[in-house]
């Protein structure tokens, strides 16, 4: 019950803000009265007809999936080497420099370098994402990794551990909570890095839709998909609230 | 029974941050013999090496020199029926009360329905059953220790190592607690030995008091017999041991083991490195 109250608090909390933004959205169009600025009704109107008679499903759809792709790529093995970096000085000798050459560095800038290689299709796109996910969770996973109290693993190691029951039964749950957060913000990242991503060659996926609707002069269709590319990028923080609530039970739940 | 012959123990400098090169001596020339079936006690101030003493009786830190034996066999790594108590109980965050004492079995490979048939009784006996779904954050400090001594029990020990175990109890917890560890130790015939810095703990608990002093290295410097302690007077009927603490005689063996303490190096940590 306390945690349904939460639920609710946090989801009104939400409406109210959406609220707040549709009003001040719907203020300064009616003050400015110009066309690149529709108000939210017009906007919802061409969202809706492009959902309905449109395809904003399948741009939706490509979007998501080349995040998804990336986030498939990436994540596992990214999470996995960290954490082993964290553990072992031998790994970490390798994965640090690594990491300290390959973080500080604007991945958008290898977009060239990526195209180049990998062509202009699909995979370039799902690389340029996964780049950015992979060096968040590496770093994270490293630095959580470290983190776990060594009085927490002799415990267990007392018990008769091995290692990989010390890797899988304190290492990984341990760094979860922190995984979960560095996924939370590099999937902000990816969201708006997959809008440059899809807004050159190719015909499909929200980045393209906004860019084209831009050519085109149709501007509550450019906003439609604006507030699309957003509801997907919030649907990605819902969907990591949700599974840090499955995965991470023992967590204090804040609202 | 467990015999420490020469015990020394070191471990790598700078083993928190990776830097520095070399090994700090924890503790050197350490000799003893903590009998079976008994508690014994190691009392000693900050500093002076007792968790890294009781990690080498646990298997966890290779001695640099003498041996541990545990009923006649040198130690090496872990041993299946030592259980360690740690100071802030090693409990898993993310395992409820009774994932956590099953902890144990899991590592094992017992299967599920085994490891309930051996966990839910130990529950049972030290009054966690109600707790059972709880994870370690909802609980107070006295039931986490107490499920931490389920885990330890759930090994089916023959010997428990016990690393400050209530050092972070409130006074009255703390005498509970005792209590209930002599309660443990007559239910079973368990080896128990205490690491405490609490002199009066040290007495009201342990047939062998172990005094312990010096830094790197640290050694045991002195040894103190308490016969009315001995488990098999303890526990046998019409017992006055429950009352030891009001008898002169425990005020007579605290002061003498305070002035040992006294002689064996520096008490308080200013200075000493970390």
């Amino acid at each position: 019950m306390k945690r349904l109250g939460a639920d609710l608090k946090k989801a009104s909390g939400i409406a109210i803000a959406a609220a707040g933004i549709v009003a001040v959205w719907a203020l300064a169009s009616a003050a400015t009265g110009k066309p690149f600025l529709p108000g939210p009704a017009e906007s919802f109107r061409a969202l809706w007809s492009l959902a309905v008679k449109g395809n904003l499903g399948d741009h939706a759809a490509a979007s998501a999936s080349r995040v998804l792709w990336a986030l498939a790529a990436s994540f596992a093995p990214a999470a996995a080497l960290g954490l082993a970096a964290g553990r072992s000085r031998r790994i970490d000798a390798f994965v640090s420099p690594i990491v300290y050459i390959l973080h500080p560095l604007p991945k958008v800038a290898f977009l060239p370098i990526i195209l180049l290689v990998f062509g202009l299709g699909e995979a370039s796109k799902i690389i340029l994402v996964a780049l950015i996910v992979f060096s968040q969770i590496l770093v994270s996973a490293r630095d959580s990794a470290r983190r776990v109290p060594e009085q927490l693993m002799d415990s267990v190691r007392s018990l008769g551990a091995s290692r990989l029951d010390l890797a899988l039964r304190v290492v990984v749950p341990s760094a979860l909570p922190d995984l979960l957060t560095s996924l939370r913000v590099s999937l902000g990242t990816a969201v708006a890095v997959l809008f440059l991503a899809e807004t050159f060659a190719t015909e499909r996926g929200l980045g393209y839709m906004i860019v084209d609707a831009w050519a085109r002069v149709a501007y509550p269709e450019m906003y439609a998909a604006i507030m699309a590319l957003s509801f997907l990028g919030l649907g990605f923080f819902i969907a990591i609230d949700l599974a840090e609530r499955m995965l991470c039970p023992w967590k204090p739940y804040r609202s | 029974m467990v015999e420490l012959r020469g015990l020394a123990v070191d471990y790598p400098a700078g083993s928190a941050d990776r830097r520095g090169r070399g090994r700090v001596k924890a503790v050197a020339g350490a000799c003893a013999v903590f009998p079976s079936g008994g508690i014994s006690a190691i009392v000693g101030p900050s500093g002076c090496g007792k968790t890294s003493l009781v990690h080498a009786v646990a298997g966890l830190l290779a001695p640099a020199s003498g041996e541990v034996l545990v009923d006649g066999q040198p130690v090496h790594g872990i041993r299946a029926r030592t259980s360690v108590i740690f100071q802030d109980y090693g409990l898993l965050p993310w395992r409820t009360v009774e994932a956590n004492a099953e902890l144990p079995l899991v590592i094992a490979g017992l299967r599920r329905d085994e490891r309930r048939k051996r966990v839910r009784p130990v529950l049972e006996e030290l009054g966690l059953s109600a707790f059972r779904d709880f994870y370690p954050s909802r609980l107070s400090g006295g039931m986490k220790q107490r499920v931490a001594i389920a885990r330890a029990l759930a090994a089916e020990p023959d010997l428990l190592l016990m690393d400050e175990p209530f050092s972070s109890l409130d006074a009255l917890t703390r005498e509970a607690a005792q209590e209930f560890l002599l309660d443990i130790r007559r239910a079973r015939p368990l080896t128990i030995l205490v690491v405490t810095h609490s002199i009066e703990e040290a007495a009201y608990l342990a047939e062998s008091v172990f005094v312990m002093g010096g830094r790197n290295p640290g050694s045991i410097s002195a040894r103190f017999d308490i016969p009315e302690n001995r488990s098999d007077l303890r526990y046998s009927p019409g017992s006055t041991t429950r009352d030891f603490r009001a008898a002169p005689r425990y005020q007579e063996r605290c002061a003498a083991i305070r002035a040992a303490l006294r002689d064996a190096g520096p008490i308080d940590d200013a200075g000493a490195s970390r």
